[in-house]
């Protein structure tokens, strides 16, 4: 399967902080769900991505081409929302469509502004004017409007209430089955990428913990729920990590059906982005 | 380029008001003839265009133009071509509105010294971008802010002295002969100063990380 992203080996050093060996690709036409918690390294490697940070080593290809050497012809069709960084807010999406349509050979006008309509936002009132939700919508309807192979959101849907977040999500979808279009997508809010993403790629104090598609971890991986006395039956190989709490351990294992055939743990639970992301950030090997 | 031109230019649509304004302001004292003050114009108008760098800081804007089709370059190029654009169509109309004051006091229009004085402000003004714009692009518009104003008004200050007080007829008068070759010479200074100011700028701005 081609890959619309391919990172390797991907090294940054900073004085408190490190992005080591980042690894992982996107087949095209899927959408990836990039997560962690705040400061381990999202925002870092979609910024070395765009290129936005430099001093970088490794290799980063995107739509098959590196991504220094084919820049431009890469950003053509790269959509992208950054968090917190945007257009000046004294302009208006009236101002965004005049400079995008000079800026993109594949600008669609008519989408920019079907879209506007749709989120009710309106075009000649200053970006400083809208809400959060709406300066948000405004960065995505943006990022889509040029029909991009690629898109990459660093945190798309954070300050957006449920009902527009559901809302994007769906855009989202609707585009993948129109366009062709590959999705990277970091979030914390990790109940959206359940329902959405193809795949999970988590990173932890700069290093990825692993990527597999969300079938694959939700369907395989589980915790165990047991005493103490369990617990202490349990080989190493078969768990990843564990939380001790007053009731007992919670075990993150990886293959749920190979830990009951091995193990009397009557209690294993179905396991959720967020109960892995505790897990693996919180317990204890 | 031309997207980011519109984007920076559209940054500034409010401060058109201003500079009509400023106008209105400049005729009423030319037409009485008060002070010349001409060169505030041109000086105006590069103050405002620095002010785009505000907005652009605030909104962590050069970061998301790294993210567009050559945005790190023509960021950089654009918001020098819009300032240089913005200082010549204010020059032109300060030019016409100096002839048409020199033409309703006197009778006549003194060519020659309204174009010395106005290529004078032109350099003038060229001058603080090109001092300028390296110094915001390497240590942000939050740091280069004292400098800025100690700059401009420093040189508006000293220009407005010199249109004022000296005579620069003289320029006309004692080198007449080489009156056509000053121009040129000028002229030539200004490019080349504006072109290295432009690509220090550039190589400033692709090297930075955000």
């Amino acid at each position: 399967m081609e890959n619309a992203l391919e990172i390797k080996n991907l090294c940054k050093k900073y004085d408190n902080f490190e992005l080591k060996n980042v690894t992982f690709n996107l087949p095209k036409g899927m959408i990836m769900g990039f997560i962690g918690e705040n400061g381990a390294g999202k925002t870092t490697t979609i910024k070395a991505i765009l290129d936005i940070i430099k001093s970088y080593s490794g290799e980063i290809k995107i739509l098959g081409l590196d991504n220094k050497a084919n820049d431009k012809k890469i950003k053509e069709d790269i959509g992208v929302v950054l968090d917190d960084m945007f257009f000046p807010e004294i302009l208006t999406p009236n101002d965004i469509n005049n400079t995008m349509k000079s800026i993109y050979k594949n600008w669609d006008t008519k989408m920019f502004y079907d879209y506007l309509k749709e989120f009710s936002l309106l075009p000649n009132k200053q970006i400083k004017t809208f809400s959060k939700g709406m300066q948000k919508k405004l960065e995505i309807i943006t990022s889509l409007s040029h029909h991009p192979k690629l898109l990459i959101l660093d945190e798309p849907t954070s300050g957006l209430d449920p009902v527009a977040r559901a809302e994007i999500i769906d855009i989202f979808q609707s585009i993948l089955e129109k366009d062709d279009c590959s999705i990277l997508l970091s979030s914390h809010i990790t109940t959206d990428l359940e329902h959405i993403a193809d795949y999970i790629t988590f990173i932890n104090n700069g290093e990825i913990v692993l990527s597999k598609t969300t079938d694959e971890l939700l369907d395989n991986y589980g915790i165990a729920k047991c005493k103490e006395t369990e617990f202490k039956k349990i080989a190493k190989e078969d768990y990843i990590k564990y939380k001790k709490n007053k009731y007992g351990y919670e075990i993150l294992v990886p293959d749920k059906k190979d830990f009951k055939t091995k193990y009397d743990i009557s209690i294993i639970d179905k396991i959720t982005l967020d109960d892995l992301m505790v897990l693996m950030i919180k317990g204890e090997e | 380029m031309i997207g980011f031109i519109k984007k920076d230019l559209a940054m500034i649509k409010s401060n058109f008001k201003l500079l009509g304004i400023l106008i209105i302001v400049y005729a009423i004292m030319g037409f009485s003839g008060e002070m010349n003050i001409s060169f505030i114009l041109p000086f105006m108008s590069v103050m405002i265009m620095i002010s785009t760098f505000s907005y652009d800081n605030y909104n962590k804007w050069d970061a998301y133009s790294i993210s567009l089709p050559d945005g790190r370059k023509n960021s950089v190029k654009a918001k020098y071509v819009a300032t240089i654009l913005l200082i010549l169509i204010v020059a032109v109309i300060t030019l016409i509105l100096s002839f048409i004051i020199s033409y309703i006091n006197t009778k006549t229009i003194d060519y020659e010294q309204i174009l010395v004085s106005m290529l004078g402000t032109i350099f003038g003004t060229l001058l603080v971008l090109t001092f300028m714009y390296p110094i915001i692009y390497k240590f942000g518009i939050e740091k280069a802010r004292i400098a800025i104003f100690l700059i401009v008004f420093g040189v508006a200050i000293v220009g407005g002295f010199i249109l004022q007080y000296i005579d620069l007829s003289f320029i006309g008068n004692s080198l007449s002969f080489l009156e056509n070759y000053l121009v040129i010479i000028l002229i030539v200074v200004t490019v080349v100063m504006v072109y290295i100011s432009y690509k220090i700028s550039e190589k400033i701005f692709s090297k930075k990380e955000f």
